[in-house]
């Protein structure tokens, strides 16, 4: 505690941590409603009405605007073509897991380079229906941040062209580590994680589509007039 | 000049053209062992395989402030197949262990494992889902470098650890010092018992007193197949 009263970053470290069934406050956050300030955000409520469930601004000049989770397709689509806001840039796609049952969220962080704007969307998602619609049709970069959170939290992805894991082993049977009831060191007693990762097959981590990034293999130039012909038959 | 001090036995005197200039012997003797301890000591091969922080140590060691070469390690060996000494330097995560397991399976006998830091001698921070609690589990360690990371010295300590090992080698006891069951290639080295004693939470730091199968340390506890 400061003199004045007000918390320290480590009156934070003094209290020890919280158990994720506490009840944390609202992921909704409470830093005031004021969509005008963002001009992406009154447009969206205009537009889209209901399927706009809230807005805050977090740190300062950051909107985060909340969306019906089953319209997610239609409103990203808008906002990422529309020539007024075109956000045509996808910084990030990931969840939050805020743990004691409360829904999942998946967050999209977009920017737009036409118009110098940032923009927070989330879609909470209940915990026995994860899923929501792929945005890989209008972000290509959302092919393998989708994957991600797939992998950690266990969001399906209506749409998604290589639904895959991306960070954990393609057959791993222990669930997705970054969701709340998954338990620190797993599920599995360490002997037997150590007798599947061994058992694992390192080819299937090499594929020659995993290192294409979703285009065909580069062909390489032939190399022209610095080799003899016989030399050639030494080299290949 | 050393070699000629080191070598026991020296040589007989000659007339003219010895080894080492006029009036030096023409020949040596010495013990087999010797020669060989002394070549493979001094020529060690490492294989770097570096995944974290402490791989940027395990550089500086080789960069002229610290000189690895001057131990005869400069060739780094990119390539199993030409190293002699596995340099594991980082944290290994599961998806890893295949991997780190496979140059080890490909790497010619003899060869010698250095698990350098933390992480790789026992998870170190990293006690969660993903990360291998120690690299003995999966492979055969000879020295283990405490650090986070270990300074180049410790690097270059560890390896003169292995060279003093080496030393102390023979051939007549090639089988039990380095032989490996060739059925046990990309099979994790500890069973299951092993692991659960080494791995369990905050087990290296905190079971010292206990062999790696959770018996407690006396006197005659050591046998055989418990040293890596």
């Amino acid at each position: 505690m400061t003199p004045d009263g007000k918390k320290t970053a480590l009156d934070a470290v003094d209290e020890g941590p919280r158990p994720s069934e506490a009840p944390s406050a609202s992921p909704a956050g409470s830093s005031g409603d004021h969509p005008a300030e963002h001009a992406s955000v009154s447009a969206l409520v205009e537009r889209f009405g209901d399927a706009v469930l809230r807005h805050s601004v977090a740190a300062g000049d950051q909107h985060v605007v909340w969306i019906d989770a089953s319209r997610n397709l239609e409103i990203l689509g808008w906002l990422k073509d529309d020539p007024e806001h075109r956000y045509d840039m996808m910084s990030d796609v990931t969840a939050v897991d805020y743990g004691g049952g409360q829904t999942l969220e998946v967050v999209y962080q977009m920017f737009s380079l036409t118009h110098k704007r940032a923009l927070r969307i989330r879609c909470e998602l209940p915990l026995d229906a994860l899923e929501i619609d792929s945005v890989v049709g209008l972000w290509n970069v959302a092919n393998w941040l989708e994957r991600e959170v797939y992998d950690m939290f266990g969001v399906t992805f209506r749409g998604h062209p290589d639904l895959r894991r991306i960070l954990m082993p393609h057959d791993y049977a222990e669930g997705h580590p970054l969701r709340k009831d998954f338990p620190l060191r797993g599920r599995f007693s360490r002997a037997e994680q150590t007798r599947r990762a061994l058992d694992q097959s390192i080819e299937h981590s090499y594929l020659p589509e995993e290192i294409a990034l979703g285009r065909e293999p580069q062909e390489v130039a032939p190399v022209v007039g610095t080799l003899d012909s016989d030399e050639g038959d030494e080299v290949s | 000049m050393g070699l000629r001090k080191m070598l026991p036995g020296g040589g007989t005197p000659a007339t003219t053209g010895g080894i080492f200039g006029d009036g030096s012997p023409t020949f040596l003797t010495s013990k087999l062992d010797f020669i060989v301890n002394w070549g493979r000591r001094n020529s060690l091969w490492p294989m770097p395989f570096g995944t974290a922080c402490c791989a940027i140590e395990m550089m500086a060691s080789a960069a002229s402030n610290y000189d690895l070469a001057r131990f005869g390690m400069e060739r780094m060996s990119f390539s199993p197949r030409q190293a002699d000494v596995l340099i594991c330097a980082g944290r290994v995560p599961y998806k890893l262990a295949p991997v780190l397991r496979r140059i080890w399976d490909q790497m010619p006998q003899p060869k010698w494992c250095i698990s350098m830091g933390a992480c790789a001698s026992s998870g170190g921070v990293f006690d969660v889902y993903s990360m291998v609690q120690g690299i003995d589990t999966i492979v055969p360690v000879d020295v283990y470098i405490p650090g986070c990371p270990p300074r180049p010295e410790g690097l270059i300590y560890g390896l003169m650890m292995i060279q003093e090992k080496i030393r102390q080698e023979s051939l007549t006891k090639h089988y039990e010092h380095r032989a490996e069951d060739p059925r046990l290639v990309a099979q994790p080295r500890a069973n299951a018992v092993e692991v659960a004693g080494l791995t369990g939470p905050f087990g290296n730091s905190t079971q010292q007193d206990q062999l790696s199968s959770g018996e407690a340390v006396t006197e005659d506890a050591e046998s055989e197949d418990l040293i890596p």
